[in-house]
């Protein structure tokens, strides 16, 4: 999928239709990033709601020629998200979920957007191997350095950028065909 | 590293996934814009996780764009207020409210201010048309008095001052033989001290017999310092001497200020 670079331009000159299409493109995927990490539907909207607020008064702070736009908004909702997990809080209300991944969300739930294409992918997502499931996690949905995954994992630094590659790899084949 | 390489490298995944270490961002930026192969790599990567992410978010209430929208307008709509902070329409209004009372309260003091000033003048003008109609009587009187003293019927005569009491003293006579008028002018004797008047005398020479003709007063008074008098017997000589308030029946000559005769 090409980047929308127009409607990226348009919506840093301030155009609400831009945004709004670009909301429409993104923000499940973002919604998904946040939810993941929080846990708790009406928590996740409102930072949803957050996330994109920030998008737009920060727009400005994009550049096409400077990475991705989905990885921009990746980072932003990353942030935005951990930063709530680490207030008092969000502390006080939940305990311990940081063990769940994404994987534990598409088999517990069955509220998932996109509902048929879910159950779908959720066959497909259970195909993949634990140790896939694990390094997506860290490295996509939570945003960890390879340092970082490597330690969490307990597997060697170099293993890290390799055994990633394969299980995106894995993923595609199972999301795209 | 060539293209092929990139793509096997992994750090394509990671830099979508946004973890690249930053000194190798620069690195796979080039080889996307340079090839192709590289983007489009790239874009089914993100793609693959972005479908992903999709799949394990709750549903999107509808409410939540228009949360957003109304947000990004409030603040907006909170710049624009900052500026209208001074909201300019209502204080001019007021200023202007403001101005139109102290321009009415204005003009009202002025109104009392000139409504007082008429009457004063009012007034004034009045006093002053009294003043001119007092003075235009005397000169009209003076006028009459004049007119007769200047007639033929009236011959005129000085009374010169008395060596002995008054020898600067003078009173002039303007006298109608005929019908026994006299105008007495008595602006050459000094002014009488309090509780004095002097009074006028006929006289008859051969033997000395003093009439009383008047009083010099307000009764006969005519006009400024002119005295008339009538009603006297023919007299051959006049005299004015200085009498106790009221008159006397006979003369103080003691007291005698002018004396003159009357020559045919």
């Amino acid at each position: 999928m090409e980047q929308p670079n127009d409607l990226i331009v348009a919506m840093q000159n301030g155009d609400e239709k831009a945004f709004s299409r670009l909301y429409t493109m993104y923000s499940e995927a973002i919604y998904g990033i946040i939810y993941s990490i929080i846990l708790d539907e009406n928590t996740a909207e409102e930072l949803l709601q957050d996330v994109f607020i920030k998008v737009w008064n920060n727009a400005s702070s994009y550049s096409i020629k400077k990475g991705r736009f989905f990885t921009w908004l990746l980072n932003i909702a990353r942030n935005t998200a951990i930063d709530e997990t680490r207030s008092k809080s969000f502390k006080n209300s939940r305990k311990n979920l940081s063990t769940t991944n994404f994987v534990d969300i598409l088999s517990s739930s069955d509220s998932l957007n996109r509902a048929t294409n879910a159950i779908g992918l959720k066959k497909f997502v259970n195909a993949l191997k634990p140790a896939c499931i694990k390094i997506i996690d860290l490295l996509y949905f939570k945003g960890f350095t390879q340092a970082e995954a490597s330690k969490k994992l307990e597997i060697p630094l170099g293993t890290i950028k390799t055994r990633n590659r394969t299980c995106i790899n894995e993923l595609r084949v199972i999301v795209l065909g | 590293m060539t293209p092929e390489e990139i793509i096997t490298s992994g750090n394509l995944e990671l830099y979508v996934c946004g973890v690249l270490p930053p000194e190798e961002v620069a690195e796979v930026e080039e080889a996307i814009a340079a090839h192709p192969e590289v983007k489009r790599e790239t874009e089914l990567i993100e793609q693959s996780l972005l479908h992903l992410a999709e799949s394990v978010a709750p549903p999107v209430q509808a409410m939540t764009w228009t949360y957003i929208l109304n947000s990004i307008r409030n603040i907006k709509d909170k710049g624009d207020n900052k500026i209208r902070t001074l909201n300019w329409p209502a204080i001019t209004g007021w200023a202007a409210a403001i101005l139109f009372m102290g321009g009415i309260m204005w003009m009202l003091k002025q109104t009392n201010d000139l409504n007082n000033k008429l009457q004063v003048t009012t007034t004034e003008n009045t006093v002053l048309k009294e003043e001119k109609s007092t003075v235009e009587n005397q000169l009209a009187e003076n006028n009459k008095t004049l007119e007769i003293l200047r007639s033929k019927e009236y011959q005129a005569y000085t009374l010169p001052g008395n060596q002995a009491v008054a020898p600067e003293a003078f009173a002039k006579v303007y006298l109608n033989k005929k019908e026994n008028v006299a105008y007495i002018d008595i602006k050459g004797l000094p002014t009488p001290p309090r509780g004095k008047v002097y009074q006028v005398w006929s006289l008859k020479m051969e033997p000395l017999t003093p009439t009383s003709v008047g009083l010099i007063d307000s009764q006969n008074k005519v006009g400024d310092g002119i005295y008339k008098f009538v009603n006297f017997p023919a007299p051959e000589a006049f005299g004015i001497t200085l009498e106790p308030e009221g008159g006397s029946e006979t003369p103080t000559l003691t007291q005698l200020y002018t004396l003159g005769m009357i020559t045919i």
